[in-house]
């Protein structure tokens, strides 16, 4: 076994696709032992507001629930339950602080444990990471 | 008697979540067996084991299911 590695991700954008595949890589990321830190900013922010259910972007927003059923048959969980999965697995989760102004959402509007940074202080978690992704 | 994680109708990436959970389960030295209908898990699984450091002692592929026998090392 080599040593823990860590990954971080940013995800600026709120829209169902983003929040998934940002869920996806961190859960399977914390299945495989790694230590994983989600940075949600800007509209990303909203996907920690509490039972947030993300659609799809612009038109494509009308297709969210074929989408949601095709996922369900094949068994993947829903943006929910897989951030409550990456919870469970140990990932860390950060909220904007400025996004949260921006936004106006209020702390108690989110999920409980989302820690509350600015940049900086994300920025020097994500120093020490081996794999940083952006996802907006 | 071996444990069998049937992750049949999963797709990526529930079967190495589920993997991870179902390991910790078993006491070091033993071994489960995964089956799987998911043609990603040819890779996933293989590179799983690689990175927490369990051994994968067996791949077999019959048809579209391919099943695994994964030893639990740590």
């Amino acid at each position: 076994m080599t040593e823990t590695k860590k990954v971080a991700i940013i995800v600026s954008e709120g829209s169902f696709d983003k929040g998934i595949m940002a869920m996806m890589i961190a859960n399977t990321a914390a299945s495989m032992g790694m230590e994983v830190h989600i940075f949600f900013t800007f509209f990303g922010l909203n996907l920690l507001k509490k039972g947030s259910k993300p659609k799809l972007k612009g038109m494509y927003r009308l297709f969210t629930g074929t989408f949601v059923k095709r996922m369900s048959k094949v068994g993947i969980p829903q943006f929910g339950e897989q951030l409550s999965m990456a919870i469970d697995q140990g990932v860390t989760i950060y909220a904007c602080s400025t996004s949260m102004e921006l936004m106006g959402i209020k702390k108690e509007n989110m999920i409980d444990g989302a820690k509350i940074v600015g940049a900086a202080g994300f920025l020097n978690i994500a120093a020490d990471t081996d794999m940083q992704y952006f996802i907006g | 008697m071996t444990d069998v994680l049937d992750c049949k109708g999963l797709m990526c990436p529930m079967p190495v979540v589920q993997l991870a959970k179902k390991i910790k389960t078993i006491d070091v030295g033993q071994e489960l067996e995964l089956i799987s209908d998911d043609v990603g898990s040819k890779e996933d699984i293989p590179a799983w084991c690689q990175r927490t450091g369990n051994e994968l002692v067996e791949a077999k592929e019959s048809g579209k299911i391919f099943t695994y026998r994964i030893k639990r090392l740590k």
